[in-house]
């Protein structure tokens, strides 16, 4: 006794069809024509040292990216990333400061990243306040507050220790910036979570439908508590290696940081209304926009500029998807 | 104890003197509206017991405080002779309780694999997901149940009917003592409503308790050992279903004969052309769409879920885009396609959905009822508050809708009255056509009857009523003509008096 009728097995699209549907081959045809292109017009594009040196770059944005796609997959939004760079860097530099011992500065900065985590998770999933307001206000008070801490004046790192500093100019076999190493590390595990643990499929659930899977016995509330410290933490990493780089704690430090992320999440496919994208789409939007502004730069168009085309590639991007995700739905 | 159909042949050892699930003095109530009132429900290890009443009597209640979506007010809950305490869809699931309820519960975009899987992941080493064996036991599944369809397929691209037998097959899956069905033949084809039933027999010769949820008498008389009726939230019987007949079915069901139900008082329809659709298609779902309602008439669209009734509600009324068709209102086309332009011409669309496109809860009852009439009250760009309130008074009185004042949150009325206030709405505003998509969708039996005295006395006024409903007998007691609708075509339109059960669910599957 046969069930489904035969057509529904043949109206699936032919293998090319999906594959061409698949956001990451779009996105990573997108790097290559990029990357392409600006080796033909900009000067000393594509050398190893700029392409590495972008890689590192890239490694802050890729790092609390991660944080900021699983949030988002679970159907929230997290713009307190940036505003969290600048306050965990101060426990880190003053702790090391105080103690000279890298490993006491950074498990200061985790706690509180994991604080920060913790107040945005609980005021959204289970004081049940809108996540872009929560972390909107989480993001003003923690700037407010580096503000009044430092007195708009950087904490500089006195006590250089050379663990810390290899995090900003150290390679791995010379070639590759640690800070790219570390995020490229992050990246694989947690795009393992996602795909390959019940953890990582039960944030798709939720972000994709959150009742359906508190019938499937998920406990929604804690699936997205557990996103957001997630994100503080990797942000806690991005503000470790960004504190390294600018060898000081800056009041200033990771100003608009989560936008640039926001932007760079969504134009790899991660969709704001949950459930859907993947950590490898946001990572190709973060490369594709970090090469983008390099290689803008290489040309010698003024800063102003890479922002405007920035802005459009994102409207554009999201709007080709929008398309095509309404002409799947109307076919 | 493990179902299954993945390993058959195993002999499952359930001790059938202790019942499956046992409980015992329900009680739920909501705001305005009691509903369940001290229920018992009694349910064997290896029977097909069904549950029976009609919309609004407390079926979906119950079964959702069994499945821990909703807490009781009153009452326990046992499984094999123990108290349970189910707080929560978990607590539910871990009794091995399996509800496949009414609407999708399906993750649209995972594969059809893993959403058979989505209660518990089968991991290997060291705790990773074995995609391998989801893929390789969903097919198994799928196979042994005879049904036929790619594990590997993203569940969103699927019809509504095949979705409906992933949720059925999800139930299989797991390890289950009590398995419960809510209306689960409500979008199937006679072809997969037998295939159920197999299925569901299997898992009874399993020791498995089923609840079987549904208002269709025939499908109970094939499936059930076992009848209980529930009306208004009060249990009314419950008994071997050798014990009734068609008639007492329904005796019990409704409490009273059903002509009482449908008091018709309007006279003939006129011939006055109302509302002429032609050619009308939309991009998800219609599929040249053409009729005519004539004013004073009741013109009912049947269709099983999925059939398009509810897209061409929303359709001719100018909610939603339409890819070609014309629409006429009293000869006036509905151009541009929107409501504010519907709402000029007159014609305008009572919900099915009343809580998310009708009503706004947390505003009182006059506010809802005034919305779309604001213009009316309206001097020199401010709304005139006391003729407003007094318009609406008018509407409260004649409608009889009960409410403790003007001022009370609408959201605190039972859902006839909600219904009321929002064809108050509507006829404020003056309209000649209007469209009802499952008018007495989650209202009690009781205040039902009122909202069909109510449609019979909008047709004698001379509107044209565009009813939508999954309701045989509201069709067959209101429509002056039916409308039958099939995958989103218009298979057959009959008056009432050639209409029967069978032609119109003939023409309802296609």
């Amino acid at each position: 006794m046969s069930l489904a009728s035969t057509d529904t097995m043949k109206a699936g699209p032919s293998m090319l069809a999906r594959l061409v549907a698949r956001q990451e081959l779009a996105l990573l045809l997108c790097l290559i024509l990029v990357i392409a292109f600006f080796s033909f017009t900009a000067e000393n594009f594509f050398s190893v040292r700029n392409i590495t040196n972008v890689l590192g770059q890239a490694s802050l944005a890729l790092t609390a990216g991660i944080g900021c796609a699983i949030v988002f997959i679970s159907g929230e939004v997290d713009i307190s990333i940036g505003s969290l760079l600048a306050t965990i860097a101060l426990p880190l530099i003053i702790i090391m400061n105080d103690t000279n011992s890298l490993v006491l500065g950074i498990s200061g900065a985790l706690l509180f990243g994991l604080i920060i985590g913790v107040v945005n998770g609980y005021l959204t999933a289970y004081a049940g306040i809108n996540s872009l307001i929560v972390t909107l206000g989480t993001m003003f008070i923690m700037r407010g507050g580096v503000y009044l801490y430092t007195g708009q004046r950087a904490i500089p790192d006195d006590a250089a220790l050379d663990s810390f500093i290899a995090l900003s100019d150290g390679r791995l076999f010379n070639v590759v910036p640690y800070s790219a190493v570390i995020a490229i590390v992050l990246l694989a595990v947690f795009a393992y979570v996602m795909q390959h643990r019940p953890f990582g499929r039960q944030i798709y659930a939720v972000g994709g439908n959150p009742e359906v899977a508190r019938l499937a016995g998920y406990d929604v509330r804690r699936v997205k508590f557990t996103c957001f410290i997630i994100s503080a933490l990797l942000a806690t990493v991005a503000g470790i290696i960004l504190a390294a780089r600018v060898g000081s704690a800056q009041h200033t430090a990771g100003l608009n940081f989560e936008f640039q992320v926001v932007a760079a999440t969504v134009l790899g496919g991660v969709s704001l209304a949950g459930g859907i994208g993947s950590l490898t789409g946001m990572a190709l939007g973060v490369l594709i926009l970090q090469f983008l502004s390099n290689g803008l730069r290489g040309l010698g168009l003024p800063t102003e500029w890479q922002l405007v085309i920035t802005g459009m590639i994102i409207i554009a991007a999201v709007a080709f998807d929008e398309a095509k995700r309404r002409r799947a739905i109307g076919g | 104890m493990s179902v299954d159909f993945l390993h058959p042949g195993e002999t499952v050892a359930v001790d059938k003197s202790v019942p499956a699930l046992e409980m015992r003095g329900i009680g739920k109530r909501f705001p305005g509206v009691v509903a369940l009132d001290n229920v018992d429900l009694t349910l064997e290890p290896g029977k097909i017991h069904a549950l029976m009443g009609e919309n609004g009597a407390g079926k979906s209640t119950l079964i959702k405080i069994m499945a821990g979506v909703y807490g009781k007010d009153a009452g326990t809950i046992s499984l094999r002779g123990r108290e349970a305490d189910i707080k929560s869809p978990r607590d539910s699931l871990k009794e091995g309780i399996k509800v496949v309820f009414q609407e999708i519960a399906l993750i649209a975009e995972f594969s059809v694999a893993e959403n058979i899987f989505l209660e518990g992941y089968p991991t290997g080493k060291g705790g990773s997901i074995d995609w391998k064996k989801i893929r390789a036991d969903a097919a198994a599944l799928f196979k042994r149940i005879g049904f036929n369809v790619d594990p590997a397929a993203r569940t969103g691209s699927l019809p509504v009917s095949q979705q409906q037998m992933v949720e059925i097959a999800r139930a299989l899956a797991h390890e289950a003592r009590v398995v419960v069905m809510d209306e689960p033949t409500s979008s199937l084809t006679p072809n997969e409503v037998s295939l159920l039933f197999t299925v569901i027999r299997r898992l009874a010769a399993l020791g498995i308790a089923v609840l079987y949820v549904s208002h269709k008498l025939d499908e109970v008389f094939e499936i059930a050992d076992t009848v209980t009726v529930l009306r208004d939230g009060r249990h009314v019987s419950t008994r071997p279903i050798g014990q009734h007949t068609n008639d007492t079915l329904i005796q019990d069901m409704i409490g009273r004969r059903i002509e009482n139900l449908f008091p018709r008082k309007r006279g003939a329809p006129g011939s006055k052309v109302a509302l002429s659709v032609e050619g009308l298609s939309t991009a998800k779902k219609l599929k040249d769409v053409s009729f005519e309602a004539h004013a004073g008439e009741v013109l009912g669209f049947f269709g099983l879920m999925g059939a398009g009734r509810t897209e061409l509600a929303k359709a001719i009324v100018g909610y939603d885009p339409i890819t070609s068709g014309a629409i006429s209102v009293d000869g006036c086309r509905l151009l541009p396609h929107e409501t504010h332009t519907g709402v000029r011409l007159g014609i305008g669309l009572l919900t099915e959905d009343r809580k998310s496109e009708g009503l706004m809860g947390e505003l009182p009852v006059y506010q809802n009822a005034s919305l779309a009439s604001l213009g009316a009250f309206a001097r020199m760009g401010f709304v005139d508050k006391v003729s407003e309130r007094k318009a609406v008074q008018d509407y409260v009185d004649r409608f009889r809708i009960r409410t403790p004042s003007l001022f009370q949150q609408v959201k605190n009325l039972s859902g006839g009255n909600q219904q009321k206030v929002l064809i108050s709405r509507w006829l404020m505003r003056g309209l000649k056509v209007i469209v009802v998509d499952e008018p007495t969708r989650g209202i009690d039996v009781g205040a039902k009857s009122e909202i069909f005295a109510l449609i019979d006395r909008l047709a004698g006024e001379g509107l044209a009523v565009v009813m939508m409903t999954s309701e045989m007998p509201e069709l067959l007691g209101l429509a002056d003509r039916i409308a039958v609708m099939c995958e989103g075509r218009l298979t057959a339109i009959m008056p009432r008096d050639e209409a029967t059960q069978e032609n119109i669910l003939n023409a309802a599957i296609g």
